[in-house]
């Protein structure tokens, strides 16, 4: 007898595949490498009589390049580096006082607007902040070590060391329990531990996520504005940044965003090529520990290391955390005077809601195609429409800007042209994100579940009704709060193309910063976290799974009684 | 009368005039159950596919009452099948699971919702009704998927090994059920490594041998 090369059911044959998903995933594709590759166009046309020499002659360049690269090395290094043992620890210990606490202060350092975050990490570490009686006990730091390359340093390791601890506990907690079960049965020591389960688990997701953490230190903007700046400590996006506004270099600039993307793209081919296909999204489903089962390796000396790194996590978290929202608390009164609040938060949550609307539906778009190929058995094609919006994360945010900026020149005047083009901007930078978030849900039905639809007939309107939108709902307004919270905190597209004079909340903030009006600066700050809270809440509310009376079918008079009871 | 000649299947291309993997001729009056046995891998499964409309055969011939079926999608050919395991849709509640089977759309009549409710009752879940499916205990959810089955009426049933893993007296539940579908003059196809439930249910047994039934 031949042997079976495939499941007994594969795909269904009576599933009639509706080319619509690959229409839209082919516009959607199509827009967005279209634009992508057509700025990057603009910018090598713009480039044309630029000399690359320029960026080892020119000393100031040549230094600007080589501080870009060493400060995001660096934060790479200890981001990764740190998240090892934090991540380890957070699965050795699943239940301890506190851990959820750290759980949800860590996912809320994925989201909070980078401005808001800075606003935290001055009140901490700044020359008066909360930290200045220890840094002066123990004499070791400089006064102002906020500032510069440590303090750049410090600011991506708070942003980036929880997103990569909190990717890596995901990737151990997704262990099937069985393993945590045997591995417990069978006493694996700490080492064998490591190699038998904990490695194996963190090795394909470490290249994408250095690379991700390195592409997010090397394009860093808001940070290096307001920590950096200098000419010692200033970056190739900052550079980008003040060609283009100030000096209105157009062909430097096109040479810095050449040259940024140049480095961001070898590094990820240089990821892509190494590891399995690991989720890059925390998911929106709170993680389940890998349980009570004893381990040997969770007592002893690890208690003691295992604190100590809990501990320091936490050292970095929750203080500026918990500064933003006192400031914000006695900056509360400030929000009625401040005049040019209400319309920047109003500007602020339009535009994030059009730039989220707009990647959530270029999310689906593209995996609805990716998916229709690879139904119809074309995974190379399906790959390349999934890999267009992937593409959008090696070119950075500034470099998009500027080559839709050089195509769009002749026309784009001032005023709502500009902002449009911020948020058509946002869009294509949340897109990576959402989709790795849609990503898991869209497949929708398993194999077993379309052969229980086909035999019943579930099709259609019904199929989507029933099947696929209550698996979908959750993971699209989780996308949707993502792309709109990194709208909402946008601070350097609106920068180069916003106006001052019509802020949105990050822009009003900086100003707010930049002129040494605290109490206004944490008003805004805590306006802005309450809107990314508000998001969140919000959308979570609207797509919760309905309260189980909703779903009974008892006559109306026992459907009372069970709500009332 | 369900009439299955040289029913014919291949894993792979195959050239003309080569033998196919499996060959399958039987025939299964009505109130009847046919018990096919065979170790892993015979082809049980394929069967089973290949009668309810998963799977394309290469050649033959599969009628009900004299009409074809080869050539209908899964949901028009009167059969239902009940697996071994994922039988139900995990988020959704017990009566949307069983409401599924016998509306599609999910317009259930008030007729169909008292029916639904009193088969749960009658099955012994009621009061289970907006349980989602891991909430229930394995012979629990068996026991949903085989009251869908039930209700839905379909004149073909096909066991796809649907008591493997439970209780007895779970099982004895549950072959009383399927008992009265055969009363009630449903054909019952059963696969099962089982010899409990074959002599409980089968009024015939056929092997598989090399993808032949024998």
């Amino acid at each position: 007898m031949a042997e079976r090369r495939g499941p007994v059911t594969p795909v269904s044959r009576w599933a009639t595949l509706s080319r619509w998903p690959l229409g839209w995933g082919l516009a959607a594709f199509t827009a967005v490498v279209g634009l992508g590759l057509g700025s990057l166009g603009a910018l090598l046309w713009q480039a044309r009589g630029l000399h690359p020499a320029m960026l080892w002659e020119e000393p100031w360049l040549a230094a600007v390049l080589r501080f870009t690269l060493w400060q995001a090395s660096l934060s790479t290094l200890l981001s990764i580096g740190l998240a090892v043992p934090v991540a380890l620890a957070l699965a050795r210990r699943p239940r301890f006082p506190g851990r959820h606490l750290l759980l949800r202060a860590m996912e809320l350092s994925l989201v909070i607007p980078s401005l808001i975050a800075l606003f935290g990490l001055v009140a901490v570490h700044g020359r008066r902040g909360w930290a200045a009686p220890l840094r002066d006990w123990l004499g070791a730091l400089p006064e102002d070590y906020l500032y510069g390359l440590s303090g750049i340093v410090l600011a991506h390791v708070f942003y980036n060391l929880p997103l990569a601890a909190r990717l890596m506990l995901q990737a151990l907690e997704e262990a099937p329990a069985a393993q945590w079960r045997l591995a417990g049965q069978l006493g694996l020591t700490r080492v064998a531990l490591w190699r038998a389960l904990e490695w194996p688990r963190l090795a394909p997701l470490v290249p994408r996520l250095a690379a991700l953490v390195f592409t997010l230190c090397f394009t860093s903007f808001a940070i290096v504005m307001t920590l950096g700046g200098g000419p010692n400590s200033s970056t190739l996006e900052v550079a980008l940044y003040q060609a283009m506004k100030f000096d209105h270099d157009l062909a430097l600039a096109a040479l810095l965003a050449l040259t940024q993307l140049t480095i961001c793209l070898s590094l990820w081919l240089l990821a892509l090529s190494r590891g399995g296909t690991p989720r890059l999204a925390v998911s929106g489903r709170p993680g389940r520990p890998p349980g009570r089962w004893w381990r040997r390796d969770a007592g002893g000396l690890s208690r003691f290391t295992d604190s100590l790194w809990l501990a320091g996590l936490a050292a970095l978290l929750l203080p500026p955390l918990v500064a933003v929202l006192v400031a914000g608390i006695v900056g509360l009164p400030e929000l009625p005077q401040g005049a040019s609040l209400a319309p920047a938060a109003l500007r602020s949550l339009v535009m994030a809601l059009g730039a989220g609307l707009g990647a959530l539906a270029l999310a689906v778009a593209l995996l609805a195609g990716s998916q229709w190929l690879r139904a119809s058995r074309r995974p190379f094609e399906a790959l390349v429409m999934e890999g267009g919006g992937q593409l959008i994360l090696v070119i950075p945010a500034l470099v998009l800007g500027t080559g839709l900026f050089l195509l769009l020149r002749p026309r784009l005047g001032s005023g709502w042209e500009g902002y449009a083009l911020v948020v058509l901007v946002n869009a294509f930078m949340a897109l990576p994100f959402a989709m790795q978030v849609v990503r898991g849900a869209l497949p929708g039905l398993s194999a077993p579940e379309q052969r229980l639809a086909d035999q019943f007939g579930v099709r259609g309107r019904a199929r989507v009704r029933w099947l696929i939108w209550p698996r979908l709902r959750r993971p699209l307004a989780l996308a949707l709060a993502y792309a709109m919270t990194l709208s909402l905190g946008d601070f350097s597209v609106i920068a180069l193309f916003g106006s001052p004079s019509a802020p949105t909340l990050p822009m009003l903030l900086f100003q707010q910063l930049g002129g040494y009006r605290w109490q206004g600066a944490a008003a805004t700050a805590m306006l802005l976290l309450a809107l990314v809270a508000l998001v969140f809440a919000l959308l979570d509310r609207l797509t919760r799974r309905p309260p189980r009376h909703a779903w009974t079918f008892l006559p109306p008079r026992e459907r009372r009684d069970a709500r009332l009871s | 009368m369900l009439d299955c000649h040289d029913l014919t299947f291949h894993y792979r291309r195959c050239d003309p005039g080569e033998t196919p993997d499996f060959c399958f001729t039987f025939a299964l009056p009505p109130g009847e159950c046919l018990a096919v046995e065979g170790p892993s891998g015979s082809g049980k499964s394929t069967l089973l596919a290949l009668l309810a409309g998963f799977l394309e055969p290469g050649g033959g011939r599969l009628t009900w009452r004299g009409r074809d079926l080869l050539g209908l999608p899964p949901w028009e050919r009167g059969i239902t099948t009940v697996f071994q395991d994922h039988n139900l849709f995990d988020h959704l509640p017990v009566w949307i699971n069983v409401g599924l089977g016998l509306a599609p759309d999910m317009k259930l009549s008030r007729e169909q919702q008292a029916r639904i409710r009193e088969g749960l009752a009658e099955v012994g879940l009621a009061g289970l009704h907006d349980r989602l499916p891991g909430e229930l205990s394995g012979g629990q959810r068996q026991r949903v998927a085989l009251l869908r089955a039930l209700l839905r009426g379909s004149p073909l049933l096909l066991l796809d090994e649907p008591f493997t893993g439970l209780d007895e007296a779970t099982r004895q539940g549950l072959w009383a059920l399927v008992r009265r579908q055969k009363a009630a003059g449903v054909a019952v196809l059963l696969v099962s490594h089982d010899r409990d439930d074959i002599e409980a249910l089968a009024d015939r047994r056929c092997r598989l041998d090399s993808g032949r039934l024998v």
